[in-house]
């Protein structure tokens, strides 16, 4: 897994590359929780490179989405690779979490 | 040194002013927390504080002393095996025998008198960063052991719930059921369980929980006890899950959350009425075709409170195989990376599909760990297979 975070005055984008299971989910709750905490109102999921993701990393992606619910923020996702997408559609999550085709559409929310 | 822990330090001597010129020269180490020195006044003495205050790390003593000496305070040390607990010894300036007796009984270092106070303040610096190191590796080695006791108190929640007993329902000829579960090294937090509601239903289920480790399998315990007490009471698969998802939701402030699949067998003429709740969606393979079982739109259990969920049907003919599993069998990878995947699932089944409902579940069990040889597994593997028999 590789997180990168790029932050303008609008938003963050935090690209995630690879896979996020059980061995790292645990480091990317902390990034995640380093992003809220520095207060962000609209972060943006970007799961181009994300190939496999895990319950463990779900669980992350709902702790992010409730904790931004509760401080009225936007969290949405983008380019989900259709293995991810299809993960998202079983479990629900798709009608859980705001997700966009692309990035530039998530952005602008 | 990592973190500034507190240092308790111990100073035996039968010179009772040595106390007040100690307090003095670290003053700024005691007002900073740094150093916590206690007093004692011989060898017996030292020992009992020793036991009244085991967080105790350095003792300073004195060799000659009334009732017991500093070197027999060393050999009583010696038998207490505590590496974290560290001597020094003070002596006459030149006795070397004292100072070398000292040394073979066990004692970290040596100090000679007149004390010159620089010099013993470097000695217990000294003597504090390796009792620091000592600390901090024995801190870690603890973790370990916490983390390995962790995984076996999972693995033994986990093993404790799941139903060990096949045939389960021998009175039924109507349906054969078989299910079974390879935990991964990291135990994860897979389930099943079936019970009979009356004469006429069988209850099933299949769960995956988030997360692994003791919590991710007492939230399993939680969701498996919480869907047999409501099931078992007949009421339908959909007032099941919302009601077990509303519980689940109560002070779920980790978010862990759980997919199951619940259904209802009826065993006289093959109907299944269930819900899936984020579970992936079992097959049911019939002699002509592998069909998905279709999905019901709930999401995951455990996290979204004020979900409806819904339920539907579908009727099993005699011979048909209704067969469920966790993600841990598609996504089983091999060594280059591809996972087993639904496909080559389904194909297998179709090949076995006659064979006993023991058989179909072990050769199922046996192809994934073929095409995952020498990777690791990283999730539980469940699989859960039930024929349909009908009533002839």
């Amino acid at each position: 897994m590789n997180v990168e975070v790029f932050k303008t005055e609008e938003y963050v984008l935090v690209s995630v590359e690879g896979r996020v299971d059980t061995t790292n989910a645990g480091e990317f709750e902390k990034t995640m929780m380093g992003i809220l905490e520095e207060g962000a109102l609209r972060i943006v999921l970007d799961c181009t490179a994300l190939n496999y993701i895990s319950s463990s990393g779900l669980r992350v992606f709902l702790v992010v989405q409730k904790k931004m619910m509760a401080s009225k923020g936007h969290f949405s996702l983008c380019s989900l690779q259709p293995g991810i997408k299809e993960i998202f559609d079983i479990s629900g999550f798709s009608s859980i979490f705001t997700i966009f085709p692309h990035k530039e559409a998530a952005i602008k929310g | 040194m990592g973190d500034k822990l507190e240092m308790k330090i111990m100073v035996v001597d039968d010179e009772v002013d040595l106390e007040s010129l100690i307090r003095q020269k670290f003053r700024t180490q005691i007002k900073d927390g740094l150093y916590n020195f206690v007093f004692a006044h011989n060898g017996l003495e030292a020992l009992s504080m020793l036991i009244e205050q085991p967080e105790i790390r350095l003792i300073l003593s004195d060799i000659n002393m009334p009732e017991m000496d500093g070197l027999t305070l060393l050999l009583k040390l010696k038998e207490l095996k505590n590496p974290l607990l560290k001597t020094v010894v003070v002596s006459a300036y030149g006795d070397m025998e004292n100072i070398r007796t000292a040394m073979n009984r066990g004692a970290f270092d040596f100090l000679t008198k007149p004390i010159s106070f620089d010099d013993l303040e470097i000695t217990i610096n000294k003597s504090v960063d390796e009792i620091a190191l000592a600390w901090n590796s024995a801190q870690e080695h603890d973790q370990l052991i916490a983390i390995q006791q962790d995984l076996r108190t999972a693995r033994g929640i986990q093993q404790a719930i799941l139903p060990k007993i096949f045939p389960p329902f021998p009175d039924f000829p109507e349906f054969s059921i078989f299910a079974s579960m390879i935990a991964a090294k990291e135990v994860g937090g897979d389930f099943f369980d079936f019970f009979m509601i009356d004469n006429q239903r069988l209850g099933f289920v299949i769960g995956d929980v988030s997360g692994k480790g003791v919590t991710a399998a007492i939230f399993m315990a939680v969701s498996r006890t919480l869907i047999r007490a409501t099931g078992i009471k007949g009421v339908t698969t959909h007032e099941c899950m919302n009601y077990v998802n509303r519980l689940l939701c109560n002070d779920n402030d980790s978010l862990m959350f759980v997919t199951v699949f619940y259904g209802i067998l009826n065993i006289a003429s093959g109907e299944i009425e269930y819900v899936n709740a984020g579970h992936n969606p079992p097959y049911i393979v019939s002699e002509n075709n592998v069909k998905l079982v279709e999905m019901t739109g709930g999401p995951i259990l455990g996290c979204i409170e004020d979900v409806e969920y819904q339920s539907k049907n579908v009727k099993l003919n005699p011979g048909d195989l209704l067969f469920l599993f966790t993600d841990g069998v598609t996504e089983a990878f091999n060594n280059q990376e591809e996972p087993y995947g639904d496909v080559r699932l389904v194909t297998y089944l179709h090949e076995q599909m006659g064979g006993p409902i023991e058989e179909v579940v072990r050769k199922s069990f046996a192809s994934v760990s073929e095409f995952s040889a020498g990777v690791p597994q990283s999730d539980d593997i469940t699989l859960m297979a039930i024929r349909f028999n009908g009533r002839n």
